[in-house]
């Protein structure tokens, strides 16, 4: 409730508005000119239907629905736009944000509990905006004599190197923000910030249970590396090529975990590792060591760490799909579109407008989208399954686990696969 | 041809940067929306469950890792180098693989060693 000051005067009242206009107009025109000049100069414009698409075109063709899908198909090719949205950070933050959902429902199906329920009447789907409501309006405490940029600066990179791993993910094909050619190699790369981003943190905390958190981070997270590198070997050796959409491209006939199941297993159970899930959830040992290297974390730093593991764990599960079990191949179900759609246009409700050429995605992507999500789910779903079954590991078993027998299961992939290529079965001659 | 190369990766720290921009701003709006209420001498402390905490925060933490952190120096490259051999191995002829057969072997080996050491010191 606002209220007049009590010195109320018109004509400051008037002045102020005018003031206030000023200053807008000012920051405006000091903004926008140089905007302006920067998109007409500097970058380059699309050519759509043939013409130069300038500032003033786009506002024409805005007005008017059939006329405004070249721009949003033009736009839909960017990198800014997949960056943004599709195989990027909206995507992969929407699949983040179910996943926290499910786990938490799943759990509480797993335990005989109800779980959220209260919150948006329908099973309490709207928890997650009530969390992130509370987390952002929660106040940020940081421990005294903590190194404060780094300690600031930690979640928000924690995010970012997140989101590199999502970018070099294919989702669809042509769909991947960063196609390059060697995007396994860039994989392990992104992966090898993670236990940096960690130790920073926990040290910068000035704490001892962060510190001990954050140090058993590390350990696991570096003993664990070598397996992952190793248990992938075997697909490379049978694609011959280190680019994540050749790779989830060759395997149209038959998904690598058939040849490979255990390399398959090796990558999943150091995938838990690398995620810090149980069984392997040493660093956060909640009965242990308060909540490991996350205890000083308040408010939305902590939000902001949750949401950075829930995308790594997005990108870890898209990577087990592109590389065993098959990426987006599947059985075409998307049915076609009618080709009148595609020349005539559809009719929108009682007003008549016949837009042409709707069908803003194609078929294939369509699909491919559809069992590269299916597939991702079943693989986050079995990724979040032991935490309902499974106890805590000691840290001796998970060194021993991961230095002896997953580097021995490794070695055994790569001699199985170097087995079917020299046996005839699979690469030139064989299969494929 | 190094440019192009590297060019490529560009939206790989695009991606990154675009991460960074769009969460830093979470940061801030919840500084500026949170209540910030006056301070006491606990309140700052770092967290021991309730008990005031003693001696330094950023300790020397003996945790007996060390021959492992040297093993994975060694056998993290060895494994990125097995890689470059992998992926151009359909282009190589068949009797390229026998060196290749030592080197594993010999990899294999030095870990078996190191680990049947570390596991005789009892330094896990």
């Amino acid at each position: 409730m606002s209220v007049i000051a009590p010195k109320f005067k018109l004509s400051e009242f008037i002045k102020s508005l005018l003031d206030n206009i000023f200053w807008i107009l000012l920051i405006a025109v000091l903004i926008a000119i140089p905007a302006i000049q920067v998109i007409l100069f500097a970058i380059e414009m699309p050519v759509i239907n043939g013409e130069l698409l300038t500032p003033f075109l786009a506002l024409t063709w805005i007005a008017d629905p059939s006329r405004t899908l070249p721009i949003i198909k033009a736009f839909m090719t960017t990198d800014i736009f997949r960056v943004m949205a599709f195989p990027g950070f909206g995507f992969a933050a929407l699949i983040a944000a179910g996943t926290i959902f499910i786990e938490r429902k799943m759990l509480a199906k797993l335990q005989l509990r109800v779980g959220p329920f209260y919150c948006g009447k329908i099973e309490g789907i709207l928890q997650l905006m009530g969390d992130g409501l509370k987390l952002i309006s929660k106040e940020i405490i940081i421990p005294a004599k903590a190194d404060k940029p780094i300690f600031w600066a930690a979640p928000v990179m924690f995010v970012g190197a997140a989101a590199a791993f999502v970018a070099l993910i294919p989702v669809a094909p042509g769909w991947v923000v960063a196609d390059v050619d060697l995007g396994l190699l860039g994989v392990f790369a992104v992966i090898g910030f993670f236990p940096i981003i960690t130790i920073l943190s926990a040290w910068s905390a000035n704490s001892k249970f962060p510190f001990i958190g954050g140090i058993r981070a590390l350990f696991q997270m570096v003993s664990f590396e070598i397996p992952l590198i190793l248990s992938l070997l075997g697909v490379v050796i049978l694609t011959g090529t280190l680019n994540l959409s050749e790779i989830a491209a060759s395997q149209s006939s038959f998904p690598w975990i058939v040849f490979l199941p255990v390399g398959a297993i090796v990558f999943f159970i150091t995938m838990l590792a690398e995620l810090e899930r149980i069984p392997f959830d040493l660093p956060e040992a909640e009965s242990e060591i308060v909540a490991g290297w996350l205890t000083e974390l308040s408010g939305m730093m902590y939000g902001l760490v949750q949401l950075g593991t829930y995308l790594k764990l997005y990108a870890f599960a898209a990577l087990f799909v592109v590389l065993f079990l098959g990426g987006w191949n599947g059985p075409m179900i998307v049915p076609p579109f009618p080709a009148e759609i595609v020349t005539d246009g559809i009719h929108l409700g009682p007003v008549t407008a016949n837009i042409a050429g709707l069908p803003v995605f194609t078929q294939e992507m369509l699909n491919g989208t559809l069992w590269f999500v299916l597939k991702t789910v079943g693989v986050i779903f079995f990724i979040l399954l032991p935490r309902g079954v499974f106890p805590r590991i000691r840290i001796d078993m998970l060194l021993s686990l991961g230095w002896t027998k997953l580097i021995g299961l490794a070695f055994v992939n790569i001699f199985i696969a170097l087995g079917l290529l020299y046996a005839g079965v699979l690469g030139p001659g064989g299969l494929q | 041809m190094v440019g192009e190369l590297a060019g490529n990766y560009s939206t790989v720290v695009l991606m990154f940067g675009f991460a960074v921009v769009a969460m830093a701003p979470a940061l801030i709006i919840s500084r500026m929306i949170s209540p910030r209420k006056r301070s006491n001498p606990v309140k700052f402390l770092p967290m021991e469950c309730g008990q005031v905490p003693t001696g330094e925060g950023r300790t020397h933490f003996m945790m007996q890792y060390y021959p492992y952190i040297l093993m994975f120096v060694v056998f993290d490259v060895m494994a990125i180098f097995l890689y470059a051999w992998g992926s151009a191995l359909l282009e190589l002829p068949k009797s390229a693989t026998l060196p290749m057969m030592g080197f594993l072997a010999i990899m294999f080996g030095a870990m078996a060693f190191a680990l049947y050491q570390s596991g005789r010191r009892r330094i896990w």
